[in-house]
C-alpha cells in the first residue's frame, strides 16, 4: 500500500506540520488582538503583550460599546451589507438565469459585461455619475455602484449552466413559467453556488472603507470598515506635529484591539453556516458531464 | 455578424445615453439667493451657513453626548451666539483621502464648501490654477480683526504659498511657532551610574555608552542601549524620535529635508558638508550598539516604543511626547524621565530643530461672501487662545475644562461628569488644531518664573506633569533654535519630476552609511551625484520663487503693516 512507504509517511509529517504552521498564522493574529484588547494600556505600551492578557480588564470593550459612533457604524455595516448582498443577488440570479439560456445576442451581451470587468470608468467619472445621482451621502451610495460584479456573474451563469436542461423541459411541459422554474428548480438547486457568491458579496460589503469615506460626508454615516480606517490606520499622524498635548488623548492601542475583534466577529460567524457549500461551489466547472 | 451589429447598437446607446445623464445632471447647481444676513450686537439674522471642508483627524472625530460632527457644542454654540451654522460638506479622513476628495469635488460635479482648509503646498497651488478660490487681498484688509491682524503680522512668510502675480488666495491656518524638542532622559539610569545629563557631543556620547554597556537597569543582562531614533521615512521628523540634533551639532542650521537661508540665498541642508562627520558618528555608535538596531525600519511613532519598553535610556521628542511614553514609569519600578535641552553643537552654538509656522492654509471657495462672518466666527476661536471673552477658561465648561467647587479643573478625572478625555472642542469648527498664541510655551515659562496661573491658558498649562511643563519651559527658553523650513511653496517642476528619487537616494545613502554598508565616502558620491541629477536645478527654481514672493509687498496689500 502506498500510504505505508516511508516516503507518504514523511510527506505526511510535512503536511501536517505546514498545515499547522499555516493554521496558527492565521490564528495567533486574532489571538494577539484578543490578548491586546483585555490588557492594560500600560502593558501595551510597554509591549509586554503577546498571547495573554496583562492586566486583565475589559473597559475596551465597555467603551467600545458605548461609543456611539462605534455602535452606528456597525448598524450601517449589517444594513449595507444584507441590503447589499440582497440587491445583488437578485439582479445577479435574473441575469445569470437569462444568461444560462441560448438566446439572440446572448454572448453580445456577456461581452458586455465582461468588458465592465476589464475596464472601468475610474474615480472620477464614478465619483461624478454618484453625486450627480444625488446618492451621495446614502446608503445607495454604498449598495447600488457595486451591485452588479461581473465576476459574480460568470460564476452564477456556469452553476446555472451545469443543471440538465431536462429538468427545465420537464417543468415547461406541466406548465411552469420562467420564474417558476427559476425559484422551484433553479435556485434549490445551485444553493452552493449562490452561498459561495453570497458569501463573497457578503465580505465585500463588510471590509471595503474606501467608498464609505468616498461617498459620507458625515462621520456618523460611516460603516465600520471606513470607520475603523479612520481610527486605526490614521493614527500613524505624521500631521499631528501641531497638536501638542491633545495627542495624549489618543485612543488607546486596547480600544482598537477591541474594536477590530468585534468587527471582525461577525463575518467569522457566519462562515460556518456557508462553509459547507464552498467546495461544491467554488469547483464549479470543474467535473464536466 | 448578427451578434456584432447588436453589440454596436447596444454600445452607441449606452454611450448616448451616458452623454445624456452626465450633460442634464452637471449643469451649474443653482446658488441660493438666501435673504441677506444682518449683522446685529454680534449675531447674523437671519441665521445663515457656512460650508466647510474638513480633514479629520482621529481626535476630532470623537464626540461625546451624542453629539456628531455637524451638531455639537460649538456648532450650535455658533448658531445661538453669532447666527453662523457650520456645516460640514466635505470630510476627508487622512492626509491623502483628503486631497483625493478635494480634488473629486474640483471636478464640479458638486458645489465646493465656502471655508476650504488646504494642508498640501501642490493642490493650493492647482486650486488657484482652477480659478475657484477667492482672491482675499482685499477682504484681509476690510475684514480681519485687530488681534488677528497682530498675529499674522508675525509671520509673513506663511502667505508664501497663497500669493500669485501680487494676488492673496488664502491664509495660513492659525499661525504660530510651534514649541521645540527637548531630550527625554531616564533619570533613574543617569543616577545609578553616577552620570550628569549631556550637554556636549563627547558627554553624550558618553552616556549612551553607559547606557549600553554599563547595565544602567541593573538586571545583569546588556539589554539597553543609549539611545533611539527614527530613520525610516527620514532623518528630520521634525516632531518625536529624530535625531537632528547630532546633524546639527556639526551642520548648524544645516538641518536635513530643509531649506536654510544661507546669506539670502535659499539651500538644502542633507548636501551640507558636515552631515558627513555626524553620519560617521552615527555609524561609529550604530557598530558600538548605541543605538537602535532596526532605526531604518521604524516610523517616528514606532522608534518610542523600546523607550517605553525601558530598553532604550534617551529619546527626542516634543514635550508632550513625554505623555505617550511615561508609562515605563509604571511598567519599571522606580523609573524616572526629566526632560532636558539638546545639546551643543561642536563648535559650542546651539543645536537647531525644524519648527512648523502652521498646518495647512484656508481657502475659500470664490463665491463665498461672507469673509466678514468667517473673520467674526474665526475670531472668536481665538478667545481660548487669549483667555478672553466667552473662552476664557476653554470653549465648554463640561467639554475641555469645568468648573469644580469654583475652581477651573482641565483634569478630565475630576470633571462633575469624569471623562475619559479632554474633549478638543477647538478642533471642531474650521481647524485640526486649536488655535494657540502660546508659542513655543511662553505660558510654562512664565509658570516656572512665578507667574500666578489666573488666566485659562497659564491654568491648563499648569495642570500638567512635572516633567512636560519642564520640557515645555526648556523649549522655550531655547526657542531661537526653532527654524521653520523656508521654502513653503509648491513644488517646482523639476521637484516633481525628480525629488522623489533625490530623497530616496538621500535616505538610502545615509542609512548605508549609518549601518555600515557603505564607506563614508558614498555621502561625496551623494552630494555630487545629487547636484547633477536635478539638485541643481532646484535650487535654481527655489530660489526663483523665493525672490518671487518677494517682489510684490502682500503685507502692505493686506494692511498688514
Amino acid at each position: 500500500m502506498y500510504h505505508k512507504t516511508t516516503g507518504y509517511r514523511v510527506f505526511s509529517i510535512f503536511n501536517y506540520a505546514f498545515m499547522i504552521l499555516a493554521g496558527l498564522a492565521c490564528f495567533l493574529p486574532l489571538l494577539h488582538l484578543l490578548a491586546q484588547s483585555l490588557s492594560s494600556k500600560a502593558a501595551i505600551s510597554g509591549n509586554m503583550v503577546s498571547f495573554w492578557p496583562v492586566g486583565f480588564n475589559v473597559d475596551a470593550y465597555v467603551k467600545t460599546f458605548n461609543n456611539s459612533n462605534f455602535n452606528g457604524a456597525m448598524l450601517t455595516s449589517i444594513i449595507r451589507t444584507v441590503l447589499g448582498t440582497t440587491i445583488s443577488m437578485f439582479i445577479l440570479t435574473c441575469a445569470g438565469y437569462a444568461l444560462s439560456k441560448e438566446f439572440r445576442g446572448r454572448n453580445a451581451l456577456m461581452w458586455f459585461f465582461i468588458f465592465t470587468m476589464l475596464f472601468s470608468g475610474g474615480l472620477i467619472p464614478s465619483y461624478i455619475l454618484v453625486t450627480s445621482l444625488g446618492l451621495k451621502d446614502t446608503i445607495w451610495a454604498l449598495v447600488l455602484p457595486g451591485a452588479f460584479g461581473a465576476y459574480n456573474l460568470i460564476l452564477l451563469v456556469n452553476f446555472f449552466k451545469t443543471i440538465p436542461k431536462a429538468l427545465e423541459e420537464a417543468a415547461f411541459i406541466d406548465g411552469a413559467s420562467f420564474f417558476v422554474i427559476l425559484s422551484k428548480i433553479y435556485l434549490p438547486l445551485s444553493l452552493p453556488g449562490i452561498a459561495t457568491v453570497s458569501l463573497f458579496i457578503m465580505v465585500g460589503h463588510w471590509n471595503s472603507w474606501f467608498d464609505g469615506i468616498l461617498y459620507m460626508s458625515d462621520a456618523s454615516r460611516y460603516p465600520l470598515a471606513s470607520f475603523l480606517q479612520t481610527v486605526v490606520v490614521q493614527s500613524n499622524m505624521q500631521n499631528m506635529a501641531m497638536s501638542q498635548s491633545e495627542v495624549a488623548a489618543m485612543s488607546e492601542q486596547s480600544i482598537k484591539a477591541a474594536q477590530i475583534f468585534v468587527s471582525t466577529l461577525p463575518i467569522i460567524l457566519v462562515y460556518p453556516f456557508l462553509q459547507r457549500y464552498f467546495v461544491k461551489g467554488i469547483v464549479l466547472g470543474a467535473v464536466k458531464e | 455578424m448578427k451578434e456584432g451589429r447588436n453589440l454596436w447598437k447596444m454600445v452607441s446607446t449606452v454611450i448616448l445615453s451616458t452623454i445624456l445623464v452626465a450633460g442634464c445632471s452637471s449643469g451649474e447647481s443653482q446658488t441660493e439667493s438666501a435673504p441677506t444676513s444682518v449683522l446685529k450686537d454680534g449675531k447674523y439674522d437671519p441665521p445663515f451657513k457656512i460650508t466647510i471642508a474638513k480633514q479629520q483627524d482621529e481626535n476630532a472625530g470623537k464626540y461625546i453626548n451624542g453629539e456628531s460632527l455637524n451638531d455639537n457644542v460649538l456648532t450650535r454654540w455658533g448658531e445661538e451666539n453669532l447666527g453662523i451654522k457650520i456645516e460640514t460638506t466635505l470630510l476627508g479622513g487622512d492626509a491623502s483621502q483628503y486631497n483625493t476628495k478635494l480634488r473629486l469635488a474640483l471636478t464640479g460635479s458638486e458645489k465646493l464648501p465656502d471655508v476650504l482648509p488646504v494642508y498640501d503646498t501642490m493642490l493650493v497651488n492647482d486650486l488657484i490654477d482652477s480659478g475657484r478660490v477667492k482672491e482675499i487681498t482685499e477682504d484681509i484688509a476690510a475684514y480681519m480683526p485687530d488681534r488677528l491682524r497682530e498675529i499674522y503680522k508675525q509671520y509673513p512668510t506663511t502667505f508664501n504659498p497663497v500669493v500669485r502675480d501680487g494676488k492673496v488666495y488664502g491664509m495660513a491656518i492659525a499661525p504660530n511657532l510651534t514649541e521645540g524638542e527637548v531630550m527625554l532622559i531616564r533619570q533613574d539610569w543617569l543616577d545609578r551610574l553616577k552620570l550628569k545629563a549631556p550637554t556636549t557631543i563627547e558627554e553624550f556620547e558618553q552616556v549612551i555608552a553607559a547606557f549600553t554597556t554599563e547595565d544602567p537597569d541593573g538586571n545583569g543582562k546588556q539589554d539597553t542601549y543609549g539611545f533611539t531614533f527614527s530613520g525610516k521615512d527620514s532623518y528630520n521628523t521634525g516632531w518625536v524620535s529624530d535625531p537632528v540634533m547630532i546633524f546639527s551639532a556639526y551642520t548648524g542650521k544645516h538641518l536635513p529635508r530643509q531649506w536654510v537661508n544661507d546669506n539670502g540665498k535659499l539651500t538644502y541642508g542633507s548636501v551640507a558638508g558636515g552631515n558627513r562627520e555626524a553620519l560617521a558618528k552615527l555609524r561609529d555608535w550604530y557598530a558600538k550598539g548605541y543605538l537602535n538596531k532596526e532605526l531604518a525600519t521604524q516610523g517616528a511613532w514606532d522608534a518610542l516604543s523600546d523607550f517605553t519598553e525601558g530598553k532604550a535610556g534617551i529619546i527626542i521628542g516634543r514635550p508632550w511626547l513625554y505623555d505617550s511614553v511615561k508609562d515605563v514609569e509604571k511598567n519599571i519600578e522606580g523609573a524616572k524621565i526629566n526632560a532636558y535641552p539638546t545639546i551643543q553643537g561642536v563648535n559650542g552654538d546651539k543645536t537647531y530643530q525644524s519648527a512648523q509656522l502652521n498646518d495647512g492654509v484656508f481657502m475659500f471657495n470664490k463665491d463665498f461672501q461672507n469673509m466678514e462672518a468667517f473673520f467674526l466666527y474665526y475670531d472668536k476661536m481665538y478667545d481660548a487662545a487669549f483667555s478672553t471673552g466667552e473662552f476664557k477658561y476653554g470653549y465648554a465648561q463640561g467639554y475641555d475644562y469645568d468648573i469644580v467647587n469654583d475652581e477651573v479643573t482641565f483634569d478630565p478625572q475630576k470633571f462633575n461628569k469624569p471623562l475619559e478625555a479632554i474633549q478638543s472642542v477647538g478642533k471642531m469648527a474650521f481647524t485640526k488644531n486649536t488655535p494657540s498664541v502660546d508659542g513655543p510655551g511662553k505660558s510654562y515659562f512664565d509658570l516656572a518664573n512665578g507667574v500666578k496661573a489666573d488666566t485659562g491658558v497659564l491654568i491648563q498649562s499648569d495642570s500638567k506633569d512635572q516633567t512636560t511643563k519642564d520640557g515645555y519651559r526648556i523649549s522655550y527658553e531655547n526657542r531661537e533654535a526653532l527654524l521653520p523650513n523656508e521654502f513653503n511653496g509648491p513644488p517646482t517642476p523639476t521637484m516633481q519630476n525628480v525629488w522623489e528619487q533625490l530623497t530616496t537616494m538621500e535616505q538610502e545613502t545615509f542609512t548605508k552609511i549609518i549601518y555600515g554598508n557603505e564607506p563614508i565616502e558614498a555621502f561625496d558620491t551623494f552630494v555630487k551625484q545629487w547636484h547633477e541629477k536635478g539638485g541643481d536645478q532646484i535650487i535654481e527654481e527655489v530660489n526663483d520663487w523665493y525672490t518671487q514672493t518677494s517682489e510684490t509687498d502682500v503685507m502692505a496689500l493686506m494692511k498688514l503693516k
